[in-house]
């Protein structure tokens, strides 16, 4: 007989680490879909297998930093599966309560012989148990001897990014970001007001046993908690609420559309902005949204007819291309364009590891090839509103600054549509960095500009 | 030590009755020390003799507390209920929903021909119950609730 009830979560880790540390998959699909596969684990079973997946990822340069120290070999010189087995057991040894180590270092070494390195067994145990006995004496790099070390290793974020924020951020405001990033953000849900008012909203999250408080920002938005599937909601299937985070609503109350404005949303999906536009035109006007991909304008879909929405369409559309039947139609096009992510690695913890320098440079040449095909669809007199969940300034304010210099359109204060508590001199000149630590939302870019001729 | 090649679901050696052991030849002590080998090199839990082409009442097992070997088991006693997921070495990466008693009282004979009685529960009577069904000729795919399972592909065992 084989003991099947107890399915070896620590092998659905490392398979999971495989596909995102090895192979440059994205974590949470990874992740998801490992949940998915083996529903019918225990909950406890189910939630160590995405504790220990997700911290690691996140922790991996800590981590990586800790085995150095230990290890006669080198992290990056091992066998790929030795390395993440290691790695998810110093990630349980060090950062985790309520595990025996002596059971990580057996678990790790009975892995290790079933992926078929029985000779390696010694090898892991003995880095194991070496850390586990240390694990109170890791000397960490010294904040003041090398900042970008110290940082590095302290966050488990690569040292590329934290030089590149140096040219635009002072190490506190770094540190501080980095801190937020750690910090668990709460889901946020924003009422669907053409559907329900906020304190009818309210009414049927509490028959629903859904806690809740008010969010930053935006007085139709709340943080909630102690829920399970948020999809099996009688309310959210109705479409009482949309799921989005504070810093995408902004983006809505950016545009501020008047009623019966035309909208087109250039790279829409999963359709947050689009739903949001769509609520605040009061059923009147009409939001196109754009995407790429057809899988994906099937999600907005989705969230357009389950928000019972008759003012908004999805359709496959790529943003490289011209569409000649637009010119000229838009009283306002939103460009939240493909970007680095690195304003959400709090929630996307990956990112920070499969970006580089080149990426980025390759995602500024792509975010301006978008700009300058989209602006043609904006009515002369219209707005675009460009935004990001990056806290990268080349693909932001470098890149808006460049467009509105050729292009035509000039740049419109933000202060008449943002709340009182974000005005700010940059919101003034019509451009908005959030960044975590700082403002209470994800890391996120929104620029409004006005098109003059 | 020997690891010896597992029969696996369709070879009609597993579905055959296993006879008794009258005597322990040399031949027997062989075939338990690689049924213990066999079922450890493959993560088993419990493995039966006919498991590996062999048709005699022997089963050995391992539910963590080392090695047990019962030769000619007779149940004693069983009661309660559990419900829960079980794999075999024969079924290579399924796994299925069996109930079993929660408790068992097992006879059995040691390698020096000593009767003892061994009782547990959980995943010894789980265990216990699913052995002493190979050498009936029974199989867990019999008794499965639902749909057999797939779980994990072991990657380096190819």
């Amino acid at each position: 007989m084989t003991n099947a009830g107890a399915v070896n979560t620590r092998a659905v880790v490392l398979d999971i680490l495989t596909e995102v540390l090895e192979n440059e998959q994205y974590g949470h699909l990874i992740i998801n879909s490992a949940l998915k596969k083996y529903q019918y684990l225990s909950k406890q079973d189910r939630a160590f297998i995405d504790r220990v997946a997700q911290g690691t990822i996140e922790k991996k340069i800590t981590i990586d930093y800790i085995i150095n120290l230990y290890s006669s070999v080198l992290v990056k010189k091992m066998k790929p599966v030795i390395r993440n087995i290691i790695r998810m057991s110093v990630y349980q040894i060090v950062f985790m309560d309520g595990i025996k180590d002596y059971a990580v270092c057996d678990e790790a070494v009975k892995l290790a012989k079933k992926r078929g390195f029985a000779q390696l067994k010694g090898f892991v145990n003995g880095v194991l148990r070496n850390i586990s006995r240390q694990k109170g004496n890791i000397e960490y790099p010294n904040s003041k001897a090398n900042m970008i070390q110290y940082l590095s290793v302290k966050y488990s974020i690569p040292q590329w990014i934290i030089i590149s924020w140096q040219n635009e951020y002072s190490d506190a405001d770094i540190e501080d970001m980095l801190k937020a990033f750690e910090e668990k953000r709460p889901t946020t849900i924003r009422c669907n007001k053409m559907l329900n008012s906020l304190d009818e909203l309210k009414k049927k999250l509490d028959k629903e046993g859904i806690k809740y408080e008010p969010a930053a920002y935006i007085p139709y938005a709340l943080n909630i908690y102690d829920y399970n599937y948020l999809e099996e909601l009688e309310c959210f299937e109705e479409g009482a609420f949309q799921i989005q985070d504070v810093s995408s609503m902004l983006v809505g109350l950016v545009a501020s559309p008047k009623k019966g404005d035309t909208v087109i949303d250039v790279c829409a999906a999963p359709g947050g902005k689009t739903v949001h536009i769509a609520d605040l035109l009061e059923d009147t006007g009409y939001v196109e949204a754009r995407d790429i991909l057809p899988n994906k304008v099937l999600l907005i879909k989705e969230n357009i007819s389950r928000n019972k929405l008759n003012n908004a369409m999805a359709v496959v559309k790529d943003a490289l291309v011209l569409d000649e039947e637009a010119i000229e139609k838009a009283d306002i096009v939103l460009a939240d364009l493909p970007c680095s992510g690195l304003g959400i690695l709090g929630r996307k913890p990956d990112i920070k590891y499969n970006m580089t320098p080149e990426k980025q440079e390759d995602l500024v040449k792509l975010q301006r090839s978008m700009l300058e095909i989209v602006c043609q669809y904006v009515k002369i007199g219209g707005h675009l509103i460009y935004s990001t969940c990056t806290i990268n300034q080349k693909e932001n304010i470098e890149n808006i600054r460049w467009f509105a210099d050729n292009y035509g359109f000039e740049f419109e204060s933000l202060d008449n549509v943002l709340p009182k508590e974000l005005h700010s001199k940059t919101t003034a000149k019509g451009y908005i960095q959030l960044l975590p630590g700082k403002h209470n939302c994800d890391g996120f870019f929104i620029a409004k500009l006005k098109r003059i001729k | 030590m020997a690891i010896r090649t597992v029969r696996e679901l369709g070879d009609p050696i597993l579905r055959k009755r296993s006879k008794e052991v009258t005597e322990i030849t040399e031949k027997i002590e062989i075939l338990v020390e690689d049924m213990i080998d066999t079922m450890y090199e493959y993560d088993g839990v419990g493995l039966a003799a006919p498991q590996v082409g062999v048709l005699r009442r022997i089963f050995v097992m391992d539910v963590g507390e080392g090695p047990i070997v019962m030769i000619n088991p007779e149940i004693l006693e069983t009661s309660g209920e559990q419900s829960g997921d079980e794999g075999c070495l024969s079924v290579p990466q399924k796994a299925g929903l069996v109930t079993r008693p929660n408790y068992v009282k097992v006879k059995a004979y040691d390698l020096d021909m000593q009767p003892f009685v061994l009782e547990g529960e959980e995943l010894f009577a789980r265990c216990v119950c699913h052995e002493y069904d190979h050498l009936d000729g029974i199989i867990y795919v019999d008794k499965v609730e639902g749909e057999l399972k797939t779980t994990i592909v072991e990657e380096g065992q190819e």
